[in-house]
Formats: structure tokens, C-alpha cells, sequence
């Protein structure tokens, strides 16, 4: 595991030339963006989805996002969080649907690949509505301390987290979270369709 | 093997001291050497390895942030986007440049994570894993574990739980330890990388009821040294911060794996 956080920390590292981050960050702030300065897609982190393709999450602006971070290989939490994240979508009409994204970050930024990704997606029937994305570790950390998801890598590989089901308006700012497992989708519809 | 590791480290400081001028010696990096330490939840005797690295020798101060805030308005008392500090950052300065005076040397303090964060990587930094951070803060005054330094316990005890002066005193004033690195005790508490991976508390703020399925895991967490009161101190305000708060006694200071010249020009 310590070998896992050195390398994420040299990942960290890699990219930073001197002064580099203080330019990026003055060029997206004189992008004209009808966002506040609470607004996930102020992050200007790039992300892989599982079919390779490479985006901002600014991406996603404009949808009602519905998220949560998980690792592929988590066998305990994970997949009750994708199911929760089903049971909002299932929640839904076909119309509401529409304007609604579903999107799962990876915190397993070694192993989950596009292809893994992929294949998670598969295996859980996420339509095409799903969107699985990974970054680097520095853009994963950044993202989840954003979300306030809290990650412990364990020895073993894995990773203890917090379960939240987070749901982020059209500009990006998170208006709802659904703390827990197993919980009732309903306040969280509630929320949905106070935007739609 | 290992003191020999030591005498590289010392060596590395004396150089540091010969070179050290005024102004320039806070941007001063200290060598740690590779090796092990004991984290606090680590069932028994679970050493971990931790890779050699330069840890900034003081806590930044508000000086030096101020010289980060000059080149990156987006970081101003008042500019800084909500998204990345909750109010109150830089609360205790009277405008994006200017503090009172006295606190020049003091540590800089209401900064986020975010900000932090960010004040590291435009110095070629980044923040102390934990691991780093208590491996660093472990040492006494005569040898790299304090355990066995009752003194410096009870001084480490007694600065710890005890109310922080007012105004905060300059970097350099508590105790250097023995690595060659100040103020790792009894000035500010100081962010992590990694602050945001103790779960042991579970997470207060939410609203949600049942605590057993709020994480993930959460395995059994068993501390190693039930007696490091101030480390499960650390351990616990760690785990109640969010990446936005902003603390009038949590500061920070940067490491990295090569040494770093930020001698400014």
C-alpha cells in the first residue's frame, strides 16, 4: 500500500512545473463561466471515462449530476451505493431521466482502468445514462475532499470510505447528499425534481 | 546502515545552517532520512517504511504567504472562491495584502486545505502525507523516537493541551527537534495530504442514523501507543476537518521529494 501512495505522490509531482499551477488557474478564471464559486466544474482536473474518452467534469454542466465515488474492486459497499444510485434512477420517468446523469469516480486509480471500468458498468447493466470516471490520484484527492468523501487505503489495496450519494445541480454545486446505504431514494427524487 | 542514513541527514543540515541567511533560512528544507516510524493505529508493532523526503524546516508564515497571494490573486482574503475555503480564510489579515505587522514570522493560519494544497504545489511542494508528518513530529530532542524522552513528553503534553498565546508567537520559538525541524509541537496544528483518511470518528456532520453504514470498511482501528495522548489529539482533529475549514490555529508546511531552492528573488 505505502508503495501505492508514493507512486500517487510521484504522480502528484510529475506534472507540476514551476509555476505552472498558478498560470493554468489564471486562465480558467478569465473563462467567461456562468458558474459560482461554489461550482465543482471550477476544478480543471481532466478525467478518463470508461470508454477512454477524456474530459472536464465541466463536461456534465447543464445535467442534474447524480454521484458517488467507489472502486470496482470493492465488494462489500460499493455495489449497494451503484444499487442506490439504480434505485434513484428507477425513480424516475423516461422524460426526467433525460436531463439526469449518473456518475461513478473511481478512488482505485491504478487498477480501475477504461476497460475495468467498462466491465463494471457491464456486469451492473449501467445504461447509457452511466458515466465511470478516474483522474489522477491528485485530481481523485482534490475531487473527494470537494465531495467531503473521506478515503483510507488499506493495506490490502483497498479502500474505506464514506458512502454518499451526492446530487449536483445544472451549474455544478451540490445541493443534496444521501448519506448511508439502503436509504430511501426518496428525498433524494424529491431533490431531483425541484430542478426539473 | 541507518546511522549512516543519520549522519547523511546531519550533514545535509549543517550545509543547510552554512547557507541559511536571514530571509532565505525559512524557505530552508530539512533531509529525512528514510525510515521507520510507528503510526498510531497500527495494531502492534507495525512499522512503516517511509521514503526519504525535505520537509520545510518551519510552518509557513504569513509573510511567505503573503509573497503566494501577491502572484495568485485568486487566493486574496477576498477572492478566493467559496468552492475551496469556507469564510473566515485569512480572517485575522485586514486585506488580501496586509496583517499586522507582528505576525510577519508567526505561521499563517485560517487557510483551507485547498490553499494550502495549492501554496505547495506552486512552490514545487506538497503537503506531509500523515505518515510523513508524524514520522517527523515523532522525534524528540536527542533521538528520532521521543517515546523514550520524558521531558519532551511531558513538554509535548503540556504544550498541547494547553491554550495557544496570543498573537501567535513567530516560527522557531517552541523547541527544534531532533531532525533539524521546528515548531513540529506547541505553535499550530498543521494540515495533511492525507488529513481526509482517518475515519475512525465516522462522519458527525451527516445526518444520517446509522453509523455502521456511513463507510465503507472501517475496520478494527487499534491504536500502537495508547499513551500518545497528543498524537490521537492530531488524530482527532483530523478527522473532524473538511478540506474547506479554515482554523485560527491550523497552518501548515510543505515537503517534497528533492530539495526545493525557493529562495525568492
Amino acid at each position: 500500500m505505502s508503495a501505492l501512495f508514493v507512486l500517487a505522490i510521484a504522480c502528484n509531482r510529475a506534472p507540476v512545473e514551476e509555476g505552472s499551477c498558478c498560470k493554468s488557474e489564471a486562465a480558467a478564471a478569465a473563462e467567461p463561466l456562468q458558474i459560482s464559486d461554489q461550482s465543482l466544474y471550477l476544478l480543471n482536473s481532466a478525467w478518463e471515462t470508461q470508454n477512454s474518452e477524456v474530459k472536464q467534469l465541466e463536461a456534465y454542466k447543464g445535467k442534474i449530476v447524480v454521484a458517488s465515488m467507489f472502486f470496482s474492486h470493492c465488494a462489500s459497499a460499493c455495489p449497494r451505493i451503484t444499487a442506490d444510485m439504480k434505485n434513484i434512477e428507477d425513480g424516475l420517468s423516461p422524460e426526467e431521466r433525460e436531463k439526469v446523469q449518473f456518475l461513478l469516480i473511481t478512488m482505485d486509480v491504478k487498477r480501475d482502468t477504461p476497460v475495468q471500468m467498462k466491465k463494471y458498468a457491464e456486469n451492473h447493466r449501467l445504461g447509457n445514462r452511466w458515466e465511470l470516471v478516474r483522474s489522477s490520484d491528485a485530481a481523485t484527492m482534490e475531487l473527494a475532499n470537494v465531495l467531503g468523501v473521506r478515503i483510507q487505503p488499506l493495506e490490502e489495496g483497498g479502500f474505506d470510505h464514506s458512502n454518499i450519494i451526492h446530487i449536483l445541480n445544472p451549474q455544478g454545486e451540490i445541493v443534496y447528499q444521501q448519506t448511508g446505504l439502503n436509504v430511501n431514494p426518496e428525498q433524494s427524487l424529491l431533490e431531483i425534481r425541484k430542478m426539473l | 546502515m541507518k546511522s549512516f542514513l543519520w549522519t547523511v541527514g546531519v550533514v545535509v543540515f549543517i550545509n543547510l545552517q552554512l547557507h541559511a541567511q536571514n530571509e532565505v533560512e525559512h524557505n530552508n528544507m530539512q533531509f529525512i532520512a528514510a525510515g521507520k516510524y510507528l503510526p498510531l493505529y497500527s495494531g502492534n508493532n507495525n512499522y512503516k517504511e517511509i521514503k526519504a523526503f525535505y520537509i520545510d524546516r518551519y510552518p509557513v508564515t504569513n509573510y511567505e504567504y503573503s509573497l503566494f497571494v501577491r502572484e495568485n490573486p485568486d487566493w486574496g482574503k477576498n477572492q478566493v472562491k467559496r468552492l475551496f475555503s469556507d469564510k473566515g480564510y485569512l480572517k485575522h489579515w485586514d486585506d488580501n495584502h496586509s496583517f499586522d505587522n507582528r505576525l510577519k514570522d508567526s505561521p499563517v493560519v485560517n487557510i483551507s486545505w485547498f490553499a494550502a494544497q495549492k501554496y505547495c504545489e506552486c512552490q514545487g511542494k506538497r503537503l506531509p502525507t500523515t505518515d510523513e508528518w508524524e514520522r517527523v513530529a515523532a522525534a524528540g530532542l536527542k533521538s528520532a523516537d521521543g517515546s523514550k524522552e520524558r521531558d519532551f513528553q511531558q513538554w509535548v503534553l503540556k504544550v498541547t493541551s494547553s491554550a495557544q498565546p496570543k498573537p501567535i508567537p513567530a516560527v522557531g520559538s517552541t523547541k527544534q527537534n531532533f531532525f533539524g525541524v521546528w515548531d513540529m509541537h506547541g505553535l499550530v496544528w498543521e494540515w495533511t495530504y492525507d488529513f481526509n483518511s482517518s475515519l475512525s470518528s465516522g462522519e458527525s456532520r451527516g445526518d444520517a442514523g446509522s453509523g455502521s453504514n456511513l463507510f465503507c470498511g472501517g475496520g478494527g482501528a487499534q491504536a500502537g501507543d495508547v499513551e500518545n495522548y497528543p498524537a490521537f489529539l492530531r488524530y482527532a482533529l483530523r478527522s473532524s476537518l473538511k478540506a474547506t475549514h479554515v482554523l485560527q490555529n491550523l497552518g501548515f508546511r510543505c515537503v517534497s521529494e528533492v530539495k526545493v531552492q525557493t529562495g525568492r528573488k
